[in-house]
């Protein structure tokens, strides 16, 4: 064996049994609906609630909870659809069985290959920014854990993602079926393939919204050809756990022509970092690092 | 046994038949340097260089941490030298692939060191694994030099000739092993160490074991990654090379390993290069097939992108590209490509009509690679074309010095694809991109012609690119003020890349039209051209802001409008609504040339929130960024500072060396205050001495290879180069005082006083004759070179030997041994303080420094040289 397929398959095996024994395995009680919106009065109310319908771990629930409400805080989230969309999937799902204790830190995390889940923040931000309305269609480019098209699955029924890694596309389709089988029908609207996101997906274009998170030094031309007018592409810049995004617009020149218009996901307004801060009861105290 | 038999016995270097000892010393010696070269191979190959420099300049404490030991323990290691010494110099090999292998079996991953508390850990164990080898290495020559202190001179001669002569040993050896294997060098200057040290004492049964340990110790080197599972080096997952590995279809089609790095193509259909190509190619040109690319990767990183050749249908794609700039408004051009990179850019030149490219490779490996199947073939061998001249050595070194005139002269994208690198960037000289550089192009441009410098635009806030502007404006301003507002032109693209345009003589208007429609027409961002206006009453606020997104306490978050805005919803939204309101990083890029241009250049630098000084060759960097003021205010948000974590670093480095250094430095006054030191006095001028050696040598050793890097091209040959002659010359120059020893007092200050005089000239003189040597033929470079170092060099071999004899004719012993744990110690700090000063300060300031240094230790010297107060010994004259 040479070493690159040592390498390869050490990681696969390393991953595959990472993510596999997993507690709770309980089915979802509860028929997936639409229009139901998780309570989010209190945190008690909101593990009850969800406990009854998702069957979900109390413990991660709870943490869950306490990113959203940290997220609300920094704005992270927009709309009541985005705040569902994050109450109603299951992160933890998404990361490698290491990782657990941590699916809910700000930060990213390592999810093998080379390749990170991004942190909760920056997934809901994108997310809101591009305003998915349900019956949208949209692609993502690097499934990479998952975790992404899955929280999409709460916005719109039309998701399709494509990942260069081919053991990595096994393991994540094998997450989505594990979990349709238990109950979250809502990942049925994810059709994944393992190929190169750079030339998009011809069969099932055009997109309203395009999501690319694999770092190139060109924006892909397939892609743009596949955005449809009026919709918006985002592109994470920098090592994992950017702050910018760069969002790319396809837009009807003046003229009648197709323009492309580069800004980021903030509208043009410089982004404030706010430092890692940890939620005690409603009140936001130290640092993560204290 | 006769009391002469023993005398001999204990005193092994005294004899006439001591010379396999002294060989011992120089195998060891150069086995402690060759490690430390190869391990940087290793980091750099497996993860990134400069953590290797954190680890292996840490792990040389371990000479401090062996001299506090002796120092406690002295009487001891004197009456077990043999026993001790021999323990030590057979445990450095098996602790060297102990240490490797399990470091190898224990990545640390760099990307998650601030997320991932247990990353940290990792980065310690990787450190205390490698400071074992080195504490093995430490022992043995600091009972060498124990037991021949009284002809230190000679055994310091030895232990820096080996040193020096390995220094250059293991160039050589790059050429043969690869970096997986290159550690067998060091593991053979140890097992010859072993040997001579068992033939110089005499000991059968000793040298049959070292024998057997070494032969067991190489062999598991090279079968036991195999055997156990473990990767001989495990390459991050995150490395460039790491994800061309990944893709289904990729090949590696070509590897060579050199000093000049270990250099492989992949060949993948997942391979996609077009650097800062305009999103309108999208809607105006076919996409190119799959495999028109391959990618080179140079120590895992990269890639760099390789094009087939173009059919003619197909080379509209060059159109779309930001370095077609200057043939918009040239035709015909005789063409200079500084960086020849992946040979994109000549491609660009050739399909624009150039008649002839000269392009410069400065890096033998990759011209090698391109005069090799399959790369010869793929790019239909680019390189040998007749309308290509290569120049082998670097671009900036030929302009410079030739007579030859160009129409367009393109720097471009050739340092990296310019996506992030997670684990930062090392510091490293890029003289491609100074202040003199750029004077030397634009000198070389014929009448009329254009530089065009192009440069990836992906922070943000930006920072290389304010630096570039610096440097190119004060460069036009210094070769033309009269045309330099009328000579510049700029655009540049959101979150992808810049182009700078200096045309010799200025625009014309109508170029500055044509300039403005090609922006237009690719949708690039118009930055600065001659006439500009710009409304600079926002400029406080833009630089605030700025400052808060990336200081602030996140009291001032006010993040992006909703999508709920009323504004930014309906149909509007889908017709282009112009260049309204210009993203921040735009108009700061605006506002920074009209600060440049209407000189008022010195406020806006000081109000922007990261560092914008040019390059110059005496600070020739894109890092270092982050103001010294504001540097604690990162360690709160230090994931918003990754790509300059190779700086940030620098300071932990520079901390955690001087915190251990000085802790070692007090465990023997400490602990060993009644017992050894109460009767000797002139402790604190001793200190003071060996300080400044171990600071002030280590200081010109690592300042001057970032120096010679700007005659010799490559930072590899330039450190063999330096640390061979350095050590060399000061070799030399121990076993020259021994002549001196004894006239101490008057010699010595003299000695420190040249020493200084030299350092402080080299600071100022040094600049333009390396410019000079650079364009000499290479042997001549390398024997210039050598020439330089060697006066400096042979004198500051005087100070140590000098002073270690005399502490030990003045019976100092436990001093003895305390003064070069000290030495070794402030080499630490001061290895980890050059990059510091020279991002800071700049190349001539660490001279200077060393300098300083030199002329402290004379205050010292006549401290270290008073006589124990008990005790009748010779004194010095």
């Amino acid at each position: 064996m040479n070493r690159r397929d040592f390498m390869i398959g050490g990681a696969a095996a390393f991953a595959g049994s990472a993510l596999l024994p997993r507690r709770g395995l309980a089915d979802v009680p509860v028929l997936y609906d639409w229009r139901a919106m998780p309570p989010t009065t209190s945190k008690d109310i909101y593990i009850a609630w969800m406990v009854t319908n998702r069957g979900e771990d109390p413990d991660l629930l709870g943490r869950r909870y306490d990113r959203f409400e940290h997220m609300v805080g920094h704005r992270d989230l927009f709309t009541d659809r985005d705040k569902r969309a994050f109450l109603m999937t299951p992160r933890e799902e998404f990361c490698l069985e290491k990782n657990l204790a941590r699916a809910y830190d700000r930060d990213f995390l390592d999810i093998g290959y080379g390749v990170t889940i991004s942190g909760p923040n920056l997934v809901g931000r994108m997310t809101s920014s591009i305003d998915v309305q349900r019956g949208d269609k949209v692609l993502e480019v690097g499934t990479g854990s998952g975790y992404q098209s899955a929280y999409l699955c709460n916005l719109t029924d039309k998701v399709w993602s494509i990942e260069i890694i081919k053991p990595l596309a096994e393991r994540t389709r094998g997450v989505y079926d594990k979990l349709i089988s238990r109950g979250y029908t809502e990942y049925q609207a994810v059709t994944t393939k393992n190929a190169d996101g750079y030339y998009g997906w011809e069969e099932a274009a055009p997109f309203d919204k395009i999501i690319v998170t694999c770092g190139i030094d060109h924006i892909p031309p397939p892609l743009l050809r596949q955005l449809k007018v009026g919709g918006i592409m985002v592109i994470p810049i920098g090592p994992p756990g950017a702050q910018h995004v760069l969002k790319v617009e396809k837009k009807k020149g003046l003229l009648g022509g197709v323009r492309v218009k580069r800004s980021d996901i903030y509208r043009g307004s410089v982004v404030p970092f706010v430092p890692f801060t940890k939620l005690e009861g409603d009140e936001i105290v130290g640092t993560h690092n204290q | 046994m006769t009391p002469a038999t023993a005398a001999a016995r204990d005193a092994p270097f005294a004899g006439p038949a001591n010379l396999a000892l002294y060989l011992a010393v120089a195998f060891v010696a150069g086995a402690v340097i060759a490690l430390q070269i190869a391990l940087m191979r290793v980091f750099a190959v497996g993860s990134w260089v400069h953590f290797g420099s954190l680890v292996v300049s840490l792990a040389m404490l371990g000479f401090g941490l062996a001299s506090v030991i002796m120092c406690l323990a002295r009487p001891w290691f004197d009456r077990h030298w043999r026993g001790a010494g021999g323990t030590a110099l057979v445990l450095f090999g098996p602790l060297t692939v102990a240490a490797t292998l399990i470091a190898q079996a224990l990545p640390f991953n760099p990307v998650f060191l601030v997320s991932d508390p247990s990353q940290k850990w990792r980065l310690l164990a990787n450190f205390l694994l490698y400071l074992m080898p080195f504490l093995a290495a430490a022992f043995f020559l600091g009972i060498v030099f124990l037991k021949s202190r009284e002809a230190f001179s000679r055994a310091y001669f030895a232990d820096l000739t080996g040193s020096g002569i390995a220094g250059l040993g293991i160039l050589g050896a790059m050429y043969l092993l690869a970096p997986e294997a290159i550690i067998a060098f060091p593991l053979l200057l140890w097992a010859f160490g072993g040997l001579s040290w068992h033939l110089g004492l005499a000991e059968r049964r000793g040298l049959a074991a070292l024998l057997a340990i070494a032969t067991v110790t190489i062999g598991g080197y090279h079968l036991l990654p195999g055997a156990l599972d473990i990767p001989a080096i495990a390459t991050s997952p995150y490395k460039g090379v790491a994800y061309a590995r990944n893709f289904p279809d990729a090949e590696r089609v070509y590897r060579n390993v050199s000093p000049f790095g270990d250099l492989q193509v992949y060949a993948s259909s997942y391979m996609h290069f077009a650097p800062g190509q305009s999103d309108n190619a999208a809607f105006n040109l076919p996409d190119l097939p799959p495999n028109t690319f391959v990618g080179m990767y140079i120590d895992g990183d990269g890639p760099e992108g390789v094009m087939r050749a173009l059919d003619e249908a197909e080379r509209d794609y060059f159109f779309y590209l930001p370095s077609y700039y200057p043939y918009v408004v040239k035709n015909e051009p005789e063409t200079f490509v500084v960086q020849f990179g992946g040979g994109i850019s000549t491609m660009v030149a050739l399909a624009a009509g150039a008649p002839r490219v000269t392009a410069a490779i400065g890096n033998p490996a990759v011209l090698a690679a391109f005069r090799t199947d399959p790369l010869r073939d793929f790019t239909s061998d680019l390189v040998d074309d007749p309308r290509v001249a290569i120049v082998d050595y670097d671009g900036r070194l030929f302009l410079a010095e030739t007579d030859k005139r160009y129409d367009v002269i393109d720097l471009s994208l050739a340092d990296s694809v310019g996506l992030s690198n997670p684990g930062g960037f090392a510091i490293v000289e890029k003289y491609t991109y100074t202040r003199e550089a750029m004077l030397d192009y634009m000198n070389a441009l014929a009448d009329g012609g254009i530089l065009s410098v192009t440069l990836w635009n992906k922070e943000e806030p930006p920072k290389s690119i304010l630096k570039l502007y610096a440097t190119i404006s004060e460069a036009a301003e210094e070769f033309d003020p009269a045309t330099a507002a009328n000579a510049l032109f700029v655009a540049s693209s959101y979150l992808s890349t810049t182009t700078v345009l200096y045309k010799r003589g200025g625009f014309t208007a109508e170029e500055i039209d044509r300039l403005r429609a090609y922006t237009e027409e690719m949708s690039f961002d118009e930055i600065y051209s001659p006439g500009l206006v710009y409304e600079a009453s926002m400029e406080r606020d833009v630089l605030d802001d700025y400052r808060q997104s990336i200081f602030g306490d996140g009291s001032a978050a006010q993040p992006a409008p909703t999508p709920e805005d009323p504004t930014t919803e309906g149909t509007d939204d889908e017709i282009d609504d112009g260049d309204a309101t210009p993203l921040p990083s735009v108009e700061v890029a605006r506002l920074a040339w009209r600060a440049l241009v209407s000189h008022d250049w010195p406020a806006f630098a000081d109000a922007y929130l990261f560092d914008t000084r040019p390059l110059t060759n005496d600070r020739p960097y894109f890092a270092a960024y982050v103001k010294p003021q504001d540097l604690t205010r990162t360690v709160d948000r230090l994931e918003l500072f990754q790509d300059e974590w190779g700086y940030l670093l620098l300071w932990a480095t520079l901390a955690i060396a001087c915190a251990l250094a000085a802790t070692l430095v007090i465990i023997p006054v400490v602990f060993a205050w009644r017992a050894a030191f109460s009767r000797t006095p002139g402790k604190a001028g001793t200190v003071l001495y060996f300080a400044c050696l171990g600071l002030g040598y280590i200081v010109v050793e690592v300042g001057l290879i970032s120096r010679f890097t700007l005659s010799l091209a490559h930072p590899t040959v330039s450190a063999s180069v330096l640390i061979a002659g350095m050590l060399v010359f000061s070799g030399l120059g121990s076993l020259v005082s021994a002549r001196f020893t004894d006239r101490a007092r008057t010699v010595m200050p003299v000695i420190f006083v040249t020493i200084a005089a030299l350092l402080f000239a080299y600071g100022s003189l040094l600049d333009p004759l390396l410019g000079w040597i650079g364009t000499t033929a290479y042997g001549w470079r390398l024997a210039i070179c050598f020439a330089l170092i060697a006066p400096p060099a042979f004198l500051m071999g005087f100070p140590m030997a000098v002073a270690m004899t005399w502490l030990a004719r003045l019976g100092k012993d436990e001093m003895f041994i305390w003064a070069w744990g000290i030495n070794g110690c402030f080499s630490v700090v001061g290895a980890a303080l050059v990059p510091i000063l020279a991002t800071a300060f700049g190349l001539s300031a660490v001279l200077n420094t060393s300098a300083v240094a030199y002329l402290l230790a004379i205050a010292g010297l006549f401290a270290l040289l008073t006589p124990l107060r008990d005790r009748a010994t010779p004194e010095p004259a």
